[in-house]
């Protein structure tokens, strides 16, 4: 899990969280002006992005995450399910051992389709992200 | 050009008039995420005074993009050619019930 | 592959170590229900001083009801993670071994055992249950499944007679009987 200054300019910082097959969607989606950081202001605009599967044994981890960011920053940030995993457990969605979306844990506010989505798809609704009025 | 030929797998698109509701797009879904409902009516191309016959009559076919893996087999098994490659890929949504795409989306 | 008996599991471990097979490739399970009751505990060792070589396959197998085995992790260490993974996907006990679960919590044993159904297949209603020319929305019109007609299972899934809907009074499935019919397809009868 990391922060990314997403377009390097500190209009959002992005918390990858990495799990499975779509964070190498998302290392591939990461603007090349793009700059690590350690972690935004309070009051930066922030999105979440969930890449991958959550098992069952990860999921208070991904909760307590999000809860994290939530408490931290003072404008909520977007919560977004990368994949089918995140939105409904993909493939796995009849394991044993995964969570069936990440909207069974915590409010998503956009979901991606897609096995995996394009990194375009990530690009398309992080535009969207900024775009949008604080 | 078939269905299966290489290209963009943006998504999977539903060519209506070909589909027979035979089910098996349905059936060998390894998700589970394709849904189809249908009834049977009298063939009305039937000659006049023959046996009735029953075809199937497609009412809904709905994917949901929450779940498909993009694997293909649907497209694979269709004995009438009714689902194709798209490059199209289906937009994020802030809802699952979005991503469940039925006939008209799906054309 | 070779096979070893469970009380010579350790020892010929620890030979096959001793005569140049000392990388630890990987310690994997099979379950042999269906064609013997046991599960079959695989090891992959290899020597690096000669990397042409094919890898040594040692195999033992252990009865499913009683499925134990000595640790080999203190011959390679790296065997420890393996057999913490056999432990909790098929419930071997490694004598020895790391007792920590992995990634399950108290409530799911043994899950890739093959008479282990997948609780989320028959609790999820399979769009494949409709016959053509049915609906949800009620039974269609003439020629759609009428209501005493079997329905198909979905894979994953055993037939209602022999896991689920059930006579109360039979006897308990049969764990090969179970595992048999897991691969769905038309309503199967069972074997009288």
């Amino acid at each position: 899990m990391r922060w990314v200054d997403w377009y390097g300019d500190a209009s959002l910082y992005v918390l990858d969280v990495a799990l499975a097959c779509c964070s190498l969607e998302f290392d591939a989606a990461v603007p090349g002006s793009a700059s690590p950081t350690v972690e935004p202001p309070t009051d930066g605009r922030t999105a979440v992005v969930i890449s991958g599967t959550v098992t069952d044994r990860l999921a208070p981890a991904v909760a307590s995450m999000v809860d994290a960011v939530r408490a931290r920053q003072s404008v909520p940030p977007v919560v977004v399910a990368y994949g089918v995993c995140a939105c409904s457990g993909g493939p796995y969605w009849d394991s044993y051992a995964v969570t069936k979306g990440v909207d069974t844990l915590l409010p998503v506010d956009v979901h991606v389709p897609g096995c995996p989505p394009t990194p375009d798809a990530l690009r398309e609704v992080l535009d969207a992200v900024v775009g949008a009025p604080a | 050009m078939s269905p299966t030929d290489a290209g963009v797998h943006g998504r999977i698109r539903l060519i209506e008039p070909a589909c027979t509701s035979c089910m098996l797009c349905v059936r060998e879904c390894p998700v589970w995420c394709i849904t189809l409902d249908s009834h049977t009516e009298p063939d009305p191309d039937a000659a006049p005074g023959a046996r009735v016959r029953l075809v199937n009559v497609l009412d809904r076919f709905v994917i949901d993009w929450n779940l498909c893996m993009y694997c293909g087999i649907c497209v694979d098994e269709c004995p009438f050619d009714a689902l194709a490659w798209d490059a199209h890929h289906p937009a994020a949504a802030p809802v699952p019930e979005a991503l469940r795409h039925g006939i008209a989306e799906l054309a | 592959m070779t096979g070893v008996r469970v009380e010579d599991w350790h020892a010929a471990v620890l030979a096959a170590c001793g005569d140049g097979y000392d990388w630890f490739d990987w310690l994997g399970c099979t379950d042999e229900i269906g064609v013997s009751d046991e599960l079959r505990v695989v090891l992959s060792l290899r020597r690096l001083d000669e990397p042409g070589l094919p890898e040594l396959l040692l195999e033992c197998r252990v009865p499913r009801s009683e499925p134990r085995l000595a640790s080999v992790r203190d011959v390679y260490a790296g065997a420890a993670w393996h057999e913490r993974e056999a432990a909790e996907e098929f419930g071997v006990e490694f004598v020895g071994g790391d007792r920590r679960r992995l990634l399950l919590d108290g409530g799911v044993t043994a899950p890739l055992r093959k008479d282990e159904v997948l609780a989320a297949r028959t609790a999820e209603s399979w769009p494949g249950a409709k016959e053509p020319g049915e609906s949800d929305a009620g039974a269609g019109a003439a020629g759609a499944a009428s209501p005493s007609r079997r329905r198909m299972v979905p894979p994953g899934v055993p037939s209602p007679e022999v896991w689920g809907d059930r006579d109360p009074v039979s006897s308990p499935p049969d764990p090969a009987e179970v595992a048999a019919s897991v691969s769905g397809g038309r309503v199967r009868r069972r074997a009288r």
